[in-house]
């Protein structure tokens, strides 16, 4: 299963999963980083849990499911994790964004209240050389927050809501949290002056 | 692709031996796959057979029995270990060493064995497995064997295993009561690094017995001799450990760290390790 | 300058984030196209060599394979400043990592397998590795025939019968005298590796042949009309006969600024009858055959008075080129005419030296230069600081750029400039310089504390220009179509900011489309050097001002009044007195109809433009002029722990300033400081190439070479913004992307002298490297 539909493929041996995902299934949003497992560009969940799919054989994953980030926003709405990367910053040049996204879904599926130094740890397998990783921290720790916000508030409907990123919900919510992984960020300052 | 080879995924240990014991050519066990799987990338490995060990139940137990005996599948990955709460209790050390290993997703297919069987001189698991005394077990079409893990490692990514042969469980006794047990590893950064250094110990407060080993220090991981603590003051054991450590270290220079830092930083973990250890109220 | 902004500073999310969250966002290596094929390279395994013959018949007889190329097939000359290298090499091989040949085919394990079966017969020539040997009379000669290359005349001079690809003096008053008259001298010298820019996408380049020598290009690129410019001339087309496009772009700091596998992608096209090729760097190929940034050696005498003006600096930068000049010229250039760091200095002498070397060759990245300069010139200032008797922050505040000062190259520092002095304050400030650390987390750790200044110019052409267009739509929303490519820095979001604001839409009525296409959008430079914004964002104004022209027109015909009493705000045009009588920008958009069906007017298409104003070329024996179209000042300043024990660096805060001018949008320009901080830290304590006594690289993977991960930050970061206004800014803006990761290092290698008492001087500052240090001073009563 991937992404929710059943696939049948008579594939090499030599065929990892990433190259399943992007030549055959066309899935393109899984990048390829490195090919060693080293970046977590290809990050993708099998059978729920993280891994390189570089490092995958796609017959591996006979009998399995995989998750791409093309399976995480529903009917075209983005989910809270996926607004939250937008909202905070965490996307710049975007080609780690997938693999950033899919580590953290497996880390919210698993445990939906974490702590920070476990979403560091859940992270920190995903290199990005523009952010600087702390909106990207951020973004988790907010879709965390989000996420359980909307529980505590009543009826749900799965994690997606809205389809436009507008700024206020999420950071209306979590105003405190905003700024976790960025302790002493201070803001932007108008008049030049102390 | 990464490659060209046959991949077979058999259910049974049978079976495996005698896909590995075919005629077309050499054959590679696959259970993590995240070092085979870049050696392949890399052509630094070309086998024609990859045998997937995975599927095999006997290889997927991590048991852990009421006296805290501990018993690691071929195809167990590093995460299972480290989430398992019993193990988490009582040998800490090697959840250190397991959460020490590359990344979240590499760990989600990495093995402890296939750590070892990789037989790098920096196998973060082999040290703290050494310490703990741990057996390998190895089966063949010819029979099975234990092993002591000290007798694996016979060279820079050689073991003692024969081409057939597959290496299924590792064993570890019941720790001794109060049984203390730590990792500490040097990296060039605090991401996913190999070790530049490595040491793991163990001590037994109930024997006074502290057993230590070491990696990335020379071709195999090294297993010290134990020291008996005794009445020993910490500073005392702490220079014994060191001593030992230096008296049988050879390390080599290259691209992680030259043979000067590794002669430097190891003593160094050696004796945050034995403080460690022998504190007072020590983590168990 | 009251103007009340509504769009404009504030932090508006960028809408490609919605793509790139998704995976609908497509790179150049998620393009498909009919028949494309995939191209592999063969790089060379020595770093100088003869190619005495080339097997390629093999590699044909491999099953799937359409073309296969080596450098004897292809006699042209590519380069930007200096035209010195092939596309494929040619006779000799210059460095370890340099394609050879090159195969296309149906599939990429074919290409590979073809490769693999390619034999080439080499002659190893004598090598030279470090740029100061090959500055030495009798050094191997890594271009021989540098005297026949083609280069940009009066800016660079390449030193024929030498390995200097480009000399660059400044001279400025009388530098011997005033340093022999100094009451207090230092010198010293300092070394950073080449190391490379790690974009999360690797280089990748699409390329079709088309009849008549036409040829249409996708690839991960920073500049596509550059791209265009420079192939037209290495293959001698006219511009329209090559169309370049820029999809999604995975990050470039400068490493996709010029040309990169687009020639190689054509040819193999040509040679494959005209089908796609795909050309792809694999990460190895990233790190050990596209550009790195260059090492450089400095050695730096400063002099000064004993109450604490500098009165001399003098430098001499040796830079590592590699095997060819690309950008490394132009780097060793733009730092020398900064290479005094942003401090008034009567008598300065610099000699920039930009020297071949049988290594991967340099180019663009972040900062281009000035982080290697300075990582010596604010070392330099802390140590002089430390023999005046005086805190490093009070000597730099003594020495700053003020009103009225002239930089080293003759330049008027005027109010418009910026204010390094507040950056300097605020960043002090930020971490209570001059009160002691607190204690340190364990006994064998020490703490320091240490500052740094930083300062940058775009280093580009005098006549450097770009263009915006935009036209409404149907709706009376705008799409504003330019060139300059947003690689993740967020350009494009300032660029929506700014036209809505200027037309007086919503920015959700803003568009900007993302694919850039030199047969449609309007010409741009390149991205690069933090002027995106600045020029972009200007031509965006005068583009939306344009429309605002049209828009009135039609209005004041329509409703029959003067042009003048026109509003145009909030989607409607209106007569001042009258705002009821509205005309909504939907209905003027295309044109606008009458009750009676006449129309006028017609669809609005906007178009503005902006042009380097001002800049002279540098005089080629004193290196004075104007380089400048603007600069950007900063600092940071660092608290750090460190393990005495293993040497390994914490940093517990670091507060970086950028006097931006103003901030179009804090979301973004915070992004940019936080990102190039911890790029800075890569830089700082773990980057750097290392090659064996061969000239092979040696760490060519994220095996061995390592970039921060999300486990190495610092404990804190504080971005400050100072918002002194840029002349000639839009709304006072000036550039800001690459300033954060400069000077990263020098601030670090300052707190870990006033940890350590020890004055580090080579980078990285490893774990490694600090301990032996330590070590080292104990050995040493």
């Amino acid at each position: 299963m991937v992404n929710g539909h059943m696939e049948t493929a008579s594939v090499p041996s030599g065929l990892t999963l990433l190259e399943f995902l992007r030549d055959r299934l066309y899935l393109t949003g899984t990048k390829e980083g490195c090919g060693i497992g080293e970046c977590g560009a290809c990050t993708v969940l099998l059978d729920e849990k993280p891994v390189t799919a570089c490092l995958v054989l796609a017959v591996e994953a006979d009998g399995c499911t995989v998750e791409t980030v093309e399976g995480e926003a529903a009917d075209g709405q983005l989910s809270v994790l996926q607004r939250a990367f937008v909202e905070t910053g965490a996307v710049q040049c975007g080609f780690c964004t997938p693999g950033m996204i899919m580590s953290a879904r497996g880390l919210l599926r698993r445990d939906p209240n974490p702590s920070d130094n476990e979403i560091v740890e859940a992270m920190a397998g995903n290199l990005c050389r523009c952010t600087g990783y702390a909106a990207i921290l951020e973004a988790v720790r907010l879709a965390a927050v989000a996420v359980a916000a909307q529980r505590a508030a009543g009826p749900l409907t799965g994690e997606t809501v809205g389809s436009q990123p507008a700024a206020e919900t999420l950071m209306g919510e979590t105003g405190t949290e905003r700024r976790r992984f960025l302790r002493g960020a201070e803001s932007t300052r108008k008049d030049g002056r102390r | 692709m990464l490659g060209r080879f046959d991949y077979q995924r058999p259910s049974t240990l049978p079976e495996a031996g005698r896909l590995l014991a075919g005629n077309d050519g050499p054959a590679a066990v696959l259970a993590g796959g995240t070092d085979l799987l870049v050696d392949i990338r890399g052509r630094r490995h070309d086998p024609r057979i990859l045998v997937d060990i995975k599927r095999i139940d006997a290889l997927r137990r991590l048991d852990v029995d009421s006296a805290g005996a501990l018993t690691i599948g071929a195809a167990v990955p590093l995460n299972e270990i480290i989430e398992r709460a019993a193990i988490r209790r009582t040998l800490p050390g090697l959840v250190q060493a397991a959460e020490s290993i590359a990344t979240y997703q590499l760990r989600n297919r990495a093995t402890a064995v296939g750590n070892l069987c990789n037989a790098s001189p920096a196998a973060d698991m082999a040290p703290i497995l050494l310490a703990l005394g741990a057996d390998l077990m190895a089966w063949s079409p010819h029979g099975e064997r234990t092993m002591p893990l000290s007798s694996l490692f016979v060279g820079v990514k050689k073991t003692c295993l024969a081409a057939d042969e597959i290496a299924t469980e590792l064993r570890i006794l019941a720790p001794e009561p109060g049984l203390r047990s730590g990792f500490l590893k040097q990296q060039r950064l605090r991401g996913h690094d190999l070790a530049v250094s490595s040491a793991a110990g163990t001590y037994a407060p109930s024997t006074g017995v502290l057993r230590l080993a070491v990696g990335s220090c020379a071709p195999t991981p090294l297993l010290l001799e134990p020291i008996e603590v005794g009445r020993s003051s910490k500073a005392v054991v702490e220079e014994k450990a060191v001593r030992a450590v230096q008296a049988a270290m050879r390390p080599i220079s290259d691209t992680r760290a030259s043979a000067d830092y590794r002669r430097a930083v190891l003593p160094v973990l050696v004796k945050r390790l034995v403080a460690d250890l022998l504190a007072e109220g020590g983590a168990p | 300058m009251t103007r009340e902004l509504r769009v404009v500073g504030t932090s508006v999310l960028r809408d490609d984030a919605i793509d790139k969250v998704t995976g609908a966002a497509r790179y150049t290596t998620d393009l498909a196209f009919p028949g494309m094929l995939h191209a592999a390279i063969l790089t060379s395994p020595h770093a100088s060599a003869r190619i005495v013959h080339v097997d390629l018949e093999a590699a044909r007889a491999v099953p799937g394979v359409r073309a296969v190329l080596a450098g004897s097939d292809l006699d042209v000359r590519l380069g930007l400043y200096l035209r010195d290298k092939r596309i494929l090499a040619r006779d000799v091989v210059r460095y370890q990592g340099e394609p050879v040949a090159a195969v296309a085919a149906d599939t990429l394990d074919a290409a590979r397998e073809a490769c693999r079966r390619i034999r080439v017969e080499y002659d190893e020539l004598p090598a030279v590795f470090d740029p100061r040997d090959a500055m030495a009379a009798d050094a191997p000669l890594v271009h021989p025939d540098l005297a026949s290359y083609d280069h940009m005349r009066g800016v660079f001079f390449p030193k024929p019968g030498t390995n200097v690809a480009h000399h660059q003096k400044i001279r400025k008053g009388d530098v011997r005298a005033s340093l022999a008259a100094a009451d207090v001298r230092i010198e010293a010298s300092f070394y950073n590796p080449p190391v490379q820019h790690v974009p999360m996408e690797t280089h990748a380049s699409i390329a079709q042949a088309l009849p008549e020598s036409r040829v249409e290009i996708w690839t991960s690129s920073q500049s596509p009309y550059t791209v265009r410019h420079l192939l037209s001339a290495c293959l001698g087309l006219p511009h329209a006969a090559i169309r370049v496009h820029v999809p999604y772009v995975g990050g470039g700091f400068g490493g996709k600024a010029g040309l990169g596998l687009e020639p190689l992608a054509t040819v193999l096209s040509r040679a494959a009858g005209g089908r796609p090729v795909l050309v792809t760097a694999t990460r190895e190929q990233e790190f050990n055959t596209t550009p790195s940034r260059q090492g450089l050696h400095s050695t730096i005498k400063i002099g000064a008075t004993r109450d604490g003006r500098i009165t001399a600096l003098e430098a001499t930068y040796v830079w590592d080129a590699g095997a060819y000049a690309d950008y490394g010229v132009n780097v060793g250039r733009a730092a020398a005419y900064s290479g005094a760091g942003p401090y008034a200095i009567d008598h300065c002498s610099i000699d920039s030296y930009v020297v071949y070397t049988n290594k991967v060759y340099g180019t663009a990245y972040r900062g281009f230069g000035h982080l290697e300069v300075l990582w010596g010139i604010e070392r330099a200032m802390d140590q002089m600081a430390r023999k005046l008797g005086l805190d490093p922050a009070e000597f730099r505040r003594r020495n700053l750029l003020k009103e009225g000062a002239t930089t080293i190259t003759g330049e008027l520092f005027t109010a418009g400039h910026g204010k390094p002095v507040e950056c300097l304050d605020a960043v002090a400030k930020a971490i209570d310089w001059g009160r002691p650390s607190g204690a340190p987390s364990a006994p064998h750790k020490v703490r320091g504390k240490g500052i740094a200044m930083l300062h940058k110019a775009p280093a580009m052409p005098t006549y450097t220009s770009c263009a915006a267009v935009i036209k409404l739509d149907e709706d009376g929303a705008a799409d504003v179509l330019v060139s300059g490519v947003d690689y993740g820095q967020g350009t494009y979001t300032v660029l929506r900011q700014i036209a809505a604001e200027e037309l007086g839409l919503p920015i959700g009525k803003v568009h900007l489309t993302w694919d850039c296409d030199t047969a449609l959008t309007p010409y741009d430079w390149q991205t690069v050097a933090s002027r995106f914004s600045y020029m972009g964002g200007n031509a965006v104004i005068e583009a939306a001002a344009d429309c605002l022209r049209q828009l009135t027109a039609v209005a004041a015909q329509a409703l029959g009044v003067a042009p003048e009493t026109i509003v145009c705000q909030d989607e409607v045009a209106f007569p001042a007195a009258e705002p009821d009588r509205a005309i909504s920008y939907k209905d003027l958009a295309l044109g606008y109809t009458f009750p009676n069906g006449n129309a006028i007017g017609g669809p609005i298409i906007g178009h503005g433009r902006f042009i380097a104003t001002g800049l002279t070329h540098l005089d080629p024996e004193t290196g004075q002029g104007r380089p400048a179209q603007f600069w950007t000042y900063g600092a940071h300043a660092v608290e750090i722990e460190v393990d005495t024990e293993t040497g390994e660096i914490e940093i517990l805060h670091i507060a970086t300033a950028v006097d931006a001018g103003k901030v179009l949008n804090p979301l973004s320009c915070t992004g940019q400081v936080i990102g190039g901080v911890v790029q800075g830290l890569g830089s700082t304590l773990l980057e750097g190439f290392q090659f064996d006594d061969k000239g092979r690289l040696l760490n060519p993977s994220f095996v061995d070479y390592k970039i921060p991960t999300a486990k190495d930050l610092p404990r804190r970061m504080t971005p400050i913004f100072l918002e002194n206004p840029q002349s000639g800014g839009p709304y006072g803006a000036r550039g800001v992307a690459e300033h954060p990761m400069i000077s990263v290092p020098s601030a670090i290698g300052n707190a870990l002298a006033d940890a350590l008492g020890i004055d580090y001087t080579v980078l990285p500052l490893s774990p490694e490297r600090v301990l032996l240090g330590i070590q080292k001073r104990e050995k040493t009563p």
